[in-house]
């Protein structure tokens, strides 16, 4: 790319160390409320991120557009040097090239990155027409919801020889269903998909977010209890993401994680919970084949059998802590690499709970209530039932409570059917809690 | 440009029959410093253009682009979008806008050099060193947007907003326990806002209440007596009354507020208001990104359900006068119906008389964030810290505590409203896009269901 070569040249007369990452990408949009199409989007963004190491230290800056002007890409240079002067985080150089990126099929998808307006437009318009059609008569529901469409080539390049890029592309789908009557009930359902292939479940998620929307209207707060309960992977997840913050080597590093490298190979979760981040799940929205970086993405086990096997790392805090990157740094073109997740699995168990009796979470909500270093959690309710000979009685309002390291210690039960929800993958578990 | 870009726009305009469409072109300059236990974790400095363009027709189209370059390309496609949408039968027009607002304060951001900056930054991240105390994080940002706003009204209208946030956060660890706590300072202004902060006094106060949360109890469980600080007063009218009035929420019958306009929906002593045109505050601006200008809104009023924020689309639906909230994170994003400042008006009670009211119950401070599902009226929302009251008298101080209720019962269950209010506390709103807003009150008792561990 012409941008790129420019600037690559401009930064090969400099005595710096540097990192370019770019991208261009498109993506389209549909959001129809009460059952109608009424709004159409389409956004081009393309961008260029650049870090220069200097003396230690790193300077980030970026531009918008893949400008062939030289002046332009002169100042981002200028910019991004200026900061490294100033000073920044402690600097471990980029990553030198460290094997072959894996492949992953099913990342990109030719039909969704030529797919023309008028395609998108039918296959939201299709969308919609279903959720008309299984709405019919029934007045009492309103829906809406939004199907979106985006490509995006990802780029990097650095002063130590890395140099990959990788198209991708994704595809969206959310439904909102409210039933109205003497109370209302709400009811939700969305998935993502990094293929055409996903636009078939759409059907599905209508009906599972009309479903929910009828037994939310019917929910009431019950008793509160303790012991123990089924969450479903959507409470499964709640928990998981709130633990998983400890393992992000920046916190690890700086002392916002309850763990520190000495953890590694302790027991910190029940033996029945093993908890993996996998870049190259194929077809997965959270796969990449490199990180933000520019290290090569690969599977590693984050808890294995409850002992504490990995952190989640970049470059620079692998270094810090003295360990490896597991390729976990994340950006866009206007952000410094972060450290984050790519796919999270939860490995299922042996157990058949399809036939649980007793109380089940289905959703919960105010994760961002909950202190993660504590690792204390009191979650809103937005769905559960109590199973008492084979019915099911739908409750919600209640809070669910409880200290994350414990619950996640005292999992009885692990269920073999696996859900996937984006980029997150989870059996149904067992545990104990408080409900209130 | 711009006259090239709207000579463009009116061409294509009339050629699709596109009945109103309006065009932000932005400049965004950024800065944002990070730092962690003294080190230096991220400091940045950017400027970025971008255009966004809607259209109206059938319904709405929309398109943006980071790169100018593509201006002609972004007003062809939502153009195009707009005739394929099935929308709205109409919106609010009204007369165009000539003007131009600047909010940049007394001393612009950009105009202060970046290690200033990093400066203050570092020191406030020095000041919070105390005993136990792990991690220390500060981090500074800020932003200066440029907008020029044209529609097919004629409106034209040029603004510049300069934000400013400054935040302290402490993390204290002993013998397996962990204290958190964190405080935010800013608003729409200058880099005045942050001269103004006693940076010595808040680095300490933080930093003592992570040491003092290290000694704080589990909260116990069950329906309270709570009284709200003012700034948890803040978050939980924002949940709780907030986004139920956003009017795009009440026009798909979503809202649990639907069709309640002049309903009591609370006790009478209570009036919730948002304001755009408070002076220097975080979610405070002159037009909204609809270039409609930013209106105070009643939304309750002794009670009863008197107003929603609304934007073109839901002023003219539901036939109310335009106020205003129609805001976007960006120019690449539509504006959707948002709130500014939102705060509970002064009552009638001394904060010690609420006190005394209170004969077994909890004492709630600052705010976690929350959550609500508008439907249900079922909302979350978290405090920093709290205590028990008994008789009027704090007792053992909490932490980690969590509220949840239905919004129609809790409005219900007021007991009292205090003359004390506050409204200074910045922060950012969620709702598919971020927008920076500012909430708060005086203190509050009412009841809610606290989720604790005991």
């Amino acid at each position: 790319m012409e941008a790129i070569e420019k600037l690559t040249r401009i930064l090969h007369r400099k005595n710096v160390e540097w990192e370019i990452y770019w991208e261009a990408g498109r993506s389209t949009s549909f959001r129809a409320e009460r059952e109608r199409l009424e709004r159409a989007q389409e956004k081009f963004f393309s961008g260029i991120g650049l870090r220069i190491g200097l003396n230690g230290r790193v300077g980030f800056s970026y531009i918008t557009g893949l400008p062939k002007d030289e002046k332009r890409l002169t100042e981002l240079v200028k910019r991004a040097e200026k900061l490294a002067r100033v000073g920044s985080k402690p600097f471990k150089g980029f990553p030198e090239p460290n094997g072959k990126f894996p492949e992953i099929k099913g990342l990109y998808d030719r039909a969704i990155d030529e797919l023309d307006f008028d395609e998108a437009h039918s296959l939201a318009k299709e969308f919609v027409d279903e959720m008309k059609g299984i709405k019919g008569e029934q007045e009492e529901y309103t829906l809406s919801g939004a199907m979106s469409f985006g490509t995006v080539n990802t780029g990097i390049a650095n002063s130590n020889g890395i140099e990959e890029e990788e198209p991708r592309t994704g595809m969206s789908m959310w439904v909102y269903a409210v039933k109205k009557g003497q109370r209302s009930g709400s009811g939700y359902a969305s998935q993502t998909y990094t293929t055409l292939q996903g636009v078939h479940e759409g059907e599905e998620l209508i009906r599972r977010a009309m479903e929910e929307a009828d037994l939310s209207q019917k929910a009431e707060k019950i008793e509160g209890f303790s012991g123990e309960v089924l969450l479903e992977p959507q409470a499964v997840e709640a928990l998981v993401y709130l633990f998983l913050e400890n393992l992000y080597g920046e916190g690890v590093y700086y002392s916002r994680s309850c763990f520190s490298v000495d953890d590694l190979g302790k027991e910190v979760l029940s033996e029945k919970i093993s908890i993996a981040d996998d870049p190259t799940i194929e077809f997965s929205p959270g796969s990449y084949s490199f990180d933000g970086e520019g290290v090569p993405g690969k599977k590693k086990a984050l808890v294995s059998t409850g002992e504490l096997k990995s952190f989640l790392l970049d470059h620079t805090y692998a270094a810090l802590l003295g360990l490896e990157s597991t390729g976990n740094a994340v950006r866009d073109f206007r952000s410094v690499p972060k450290i984050g997740t790519s796919n999270v699995l939860v490995q299922k168990g042996e157990e058949k709970l399809e036939d649980w009796e007793g109380i089940i979470v289905s959703k919960v909500f105010g994760e961002h209530t909950a202190n993660p270093v504590t690792g204390e959690f009191s979650l809103t309710v937005e769905l559960g039932y109590v199973v008492r000979n084979g019915e099911a009685k739908p409750f919600s309002g209640n809070m669910v409570s409880g200290n994350v390291f414990d619950v996640l210690r005292k999992v009885s039960w692990v269920g073999k059917e696996v859900e996937r929800r984006g980029s997150f993958y989870s059996p149904k578990i067992v545990t104990e809690v408080r409900l209130v | 440009m711009e006259e090239n870009i709207l000579r463009i726009a009116e061409k294509t305009a009339e050629k699709l029959s596109v009945r109103y469409f309006e065009i932000r072109i932005s400049r965004v300059t950024t800065t944002s410093v990070l730092v962690q236990n003294g080190q230096i974790d991220e400091l940045s400095n950017n400027v970025e253009t971008g255009i966004g363009v809607r259209a109206f027709k059938n319904g709405w189209g929309f398109s943006s682009a980071n790169d100018l370059s593509r201006a002609e390309k972004a007003i062809k496609t939502a153009m195009k979008m707009a005739g394929v949408s099935r929308g709205p039968e109409k919106i609010y027009l009204g007369d165009p806008i000539k003007d131009t607002a600047f909010l940049l304060g007394e001393k612009r951001v950009d105009e202060v050099d970046i290690s200033e900056k990093l400066e203050i930054t570092k020191l406030a991240n020095e000041l919070l060193k105390g005993e136990n105390v792990k991690n220390r994080t500060t981090s500074y940002g800020d932003v200066i947007v440029e907008t020029t706003y044209l529609n097919s009204l004629g409106s034209e209208i040029r603004t510049a907003t300069s934000r400013v946030r400054l935040r302290l956060s402490s993390i204290a660890f002993e013998g397996g326990k962990t204290g958190e706590y964190w405080k935010s300072f800013g608003g729409t202004g200058g880099w005045e806002l942050i001269e103004r902060v006693e940076l010595e006094k808040w680095a300490k106060f933080v930093s003592r209440k992570s040491r003092d949360l290290l000694r704080a109890k589990a909260p116990p469980s069950g329906k309270f007596d709570v009284i709200m600080d003012p700034e948890l007063t803040g978050v939980f009218i924002h949940e709780a009354v907030g986004h139920a009035t956003e009017a795009d929420a009440v026009k798909n019958g979503e809202s649990i507020f639907a069709g309640k306009l002049g309903e009591r929906v609370s006790v009478e002593e209570l009036n919730v208001v948002d304001d755009p045109t408070l002076p220097g505050k975080f979610g405070s601006y002159a037009y909204d990104d609809e270039g409609m200008p930013g209106r105070r809104v009643e939304i309750i009023k002794n009670g009863v359900l008197n107003d929603y924020m609304n934007d073109r689309e839901t002023s003219a639906l539901l036939d109310l006068p335009p106020n205003g909230h129609g805001r976007a994170q960006s120019y690449a994003h539509q504006p959707l119906v948002r709130m500014s400042n939102t705060y509970v008006e002064p009552g009638n009670w001394d904060p010690e008389e609420i006190f005394e009211e209170v004969k077994s119950g909890l004492y709630m401070i600052g705010d976690k964030g929350g959550e609500v599902d508008v439907t249900t009226g079922t909302f979350t929302f978290g405090a920093k810290e709290g205590y028990i009251v008994e008789n009027g008298e704090l007792k053992a101080h909490l932490r980690d505590v969590s509220l949840s209720g239905n919004l129609l019962e809790v409005l219900k269950n007021i007991r009292a409203i205090g003359r004390d209010v506050k409204i200074q506390y910045p922060g950012y709103c969620g709702k598919g896009q971020w927008v920076p807003v500012d909430d708060g009150g005086p203190h509050v008792l009412t009841r809610a269901l606290v989720g604790g561990m005991r």
